[in-house]
């Protein structure tokens, strides 16, 4: 916004006299404000750097690094097993057995195009508090921290879609561990600006100053191509406790929290087929999240 | 580095899929003139195989963000305003101590704010805090901002390499995608072209590309070939179409490339001059079918 305070060629704030309403508006009977008649949303209000970066260089890499070159449109699959004819003789009275299979980890990537090139489509953020159990007022330090971290709160600007901080309760009943319908943790689906700014936040000021952090781990070698982790164009990840100091954000009182709290991670992308988890490592690569072979 | 390890083994997928079609270049554009096309010279002898080339669009990306348009600015203030009015209150009690130096700053940055975003009249002066009192508050948040070192200027986002023409600064237009190109002379008149240089017998493509940009723009650079993949490929048209004697192919095959570190120094033998430079202005300086070969991989911001 730095730029945008500073250019004086053309203000752009200036919005003119409010509109008089005319027209009656319904109001809310808890907090008695009026009720818009469409629904108002906000989106993004400031230049992203990091959506930039992925727009002006990384799509390009990950398109070239992730490229496989097909000439002509694929071949048709091939088909499981015969089709079932009931006018041949042989299968005439035979069972017909239903067509089985996992066909997960064997689905092919879709051809690379300009429109497909890996790029994330959300970061998943969730925390479970153990002691939540005992009392469910040992969840506010983690929302708290939340918030301060992704700068959401609940139903913030108006959105619907993204629901902002959530609790996540408990579904099944485990003897001594946790019983439906308990808050037992904390979840945030990150979009758009919010989801570049956190990564900005993770890899420009956590990460390099996490103690002991090498990288990511990779799976081994040898481990398999087809499973449903591998397929899925998802890498996750775990942040410590120790990690919460580290966000500037909540640096700055980080005596204000009762704890700190550790997060899983989920980067999410848009890749599927095989090796589709490998495609989302590289495009995060590409935003400086470091990966280790152990 | 870390994500060439992570890509070696992505490569790894079943046979069969893509194997079994037949190869043909990727993004081929022929340079040849259409008259040639509709009256082929009759081919007596079979044509002597094609003259391989591998040349790197060595990329230093943007190190500037980019400047929002008018319209984005409008756009960006707008939502700002509607984001402002919608917000949940901001806790300031759990961010600041009461009555701290640093909320009174706080205080004051947002009201200034406030007013940007709702109009000079939106935050009106307290009428219950005292003129001393609020003089007061605004010398002790301007001396904290003085401690603080905010007074101090930002780097400015146009530098000196722009100001003084100097294209073979590596700063210069920070919020481009730059590429270097070379200036050589070949058949007698000066071209400018991208590195490039000869594939040696049994060597991989990117492997040649990475040795035939050293041996051209010296050791003095850290670069990183992107992928084994090349981005491009163009074919350069025979000097002369209406001989029956069939000539060589040439063939150049493009690889992106970024300098990591480094500045590019060409031998002053073979390469007379270098600049790096931005789409637009590669336009100008190279052969118009070059041009039409290499246009669509070079990125527009």
């Amino acid at each position: 916004m730095s730029a945008v305070a500073s250019s004086t060629t053309r203000s752009v704030v200036r919005f003119g006299r409010t509109p008089r309403i005319t027209r009656h508006l319904r109001k809310n009977k808890r907090t008695q404000l009026p009720i818009p008649q469409v629904p108002i949303l906000t989106r993004q209000f400031a230049p992203c750097r990091f959506e930039d970066h992925y727009h002006t260089t990384v799509a390009d890499d990950a398109m070239y690094m992730t490229y496989i070159h097909e000439s002509g449109p694929r071949p048709q699959p091939r088909p499981i097993r015969l089709t079932y004819d009931p006018s041949d003789p042989y299968t005439k009275n035979r069972y017909n057995p239903p067509v089985g299979g996992q066909q997960l980890g064997k689905k092919p990537p879709p051809p690379s195009r300009p429109d497909n090139v890996v790029r994330l489509e959300k970061i998943s953020l969730h925390s479970m508090q153990k002691d939540a159990l005992s009392s469910k007022s040992n969840l506010l330090g983690l929302i708290m921290a939340l918030r301060a971290v992704t700068g959401e709160s609940y139903k913030a600007g108006g959105r619907h879609t993204a629901e902002g901080i959530e609790l996540v309760r408990g579904k099944k009943s485990v003897g001594g561990w946790i019983r439906p319908g308990v808050p037992v943790g904390a979840k945030v689906d990150l979009k758009g600006q919010a989801m570049y700014d956190f990564l900005d936040t993770l890899v420009e000021f956590v990460l390099p100053r996490l103690r002991d952090f090498q990288g990511v781990g990779l799976p081994p070698q040898s481990s398999s191509v087809n499973s449903t982790s591998a397929v899925s164009g998802v890498v996750s990840f775990g942040l410590p406790p120790q990690a919460m100091a580290l966000f500037p954000q909540i640096e700055v009182n980080l005596d204000a929290y009762p704890k700190q709290y550790g997060m899983h991670i989920h980067f999410v992308t848009n890749a599927t087929g095989v090796g589709a988890q490998n495609r989302a490592r590289a495009l995060l690569s590409g935003f400086q999240i470091p990966f280790l072979r152990k | 580095m870390l994500s060439r390890n992570v890509l070696t083994s992505s490569r790894r997928r079943p046979h069969g899929a893509v194997q079994t079609f037949l190869r043909s270049l990727a993004t081929e554009v022929s340079s040849e003139p259409s008259s040639s096309a509709l009256a082929p010279p009759i081919r007596t002898k079979r044509a002597p195989r094609a003259h391989i080339t591998a040349a790197v669009i060595l990329n230093r990306g943007p190190v500037v963000t980019r400047t929002p348009s008018l319209f984005e600015r409008a756009y960006y203030a707008y939502q700002a305003r509607i984001r402002r009015a919608l917000h949940n209150p901001f806790p300031l009690d759990f961010y600041f101590k009461q009555g701290s130096l640093l909320e009174t700053q706080f205080s004051l940055e947002e009201k200034k704010r406030e007013r940007r975003a709702f109009g000079p009249k939106f935050a009106e002066e307290d009428q219950f805090v005292s003129k001393e009192k609020a003089a007061a508050d605004k010398a002790a948040a301007d001396q904290l901002a003085l401690q603080e070192g905010e007074s101090e200027d930002l780097m400015p986002r146009v530098h000196e390499a722009d100001a003084s023409r100097d294209y073979k600064s590596l700063d210069r237009k920070g919020k481009r995608n730059i590429y270097l190109l070379l200036q050589t002379t070949e058949g007698g008149k000066d071209i400018w072209r991208f590195p490039q240089g000869g594939v040696e017998k049994g060597e991989l493509l990117h492997q040649a590309a990475q040795r035939d940009l050293h041996a051209e723009c010296g050791e003095n650079m850290d670069t990183w070939i992107v992928s084994r993949n090349p981005i491009g490929v163009y074919k350069e048209a025979p000097l002369d179409t209406a001989s029956p004697e069939p000539k060589a192919e040439k063939i150049t095959f493009f690889f992106k490339g970024h300098i990591i570190a480094g500045q590019a120094k060409p031998n002053p033998k073979a390469i007379s001059d270098f600049a790096w430079l931005t789409k637009q202005e590669i336009e100008t300086r190279v052969e118009k079918l070059y041009w039409e070969g290499i246009k669509d991989i070079l990125s527009d911001y």
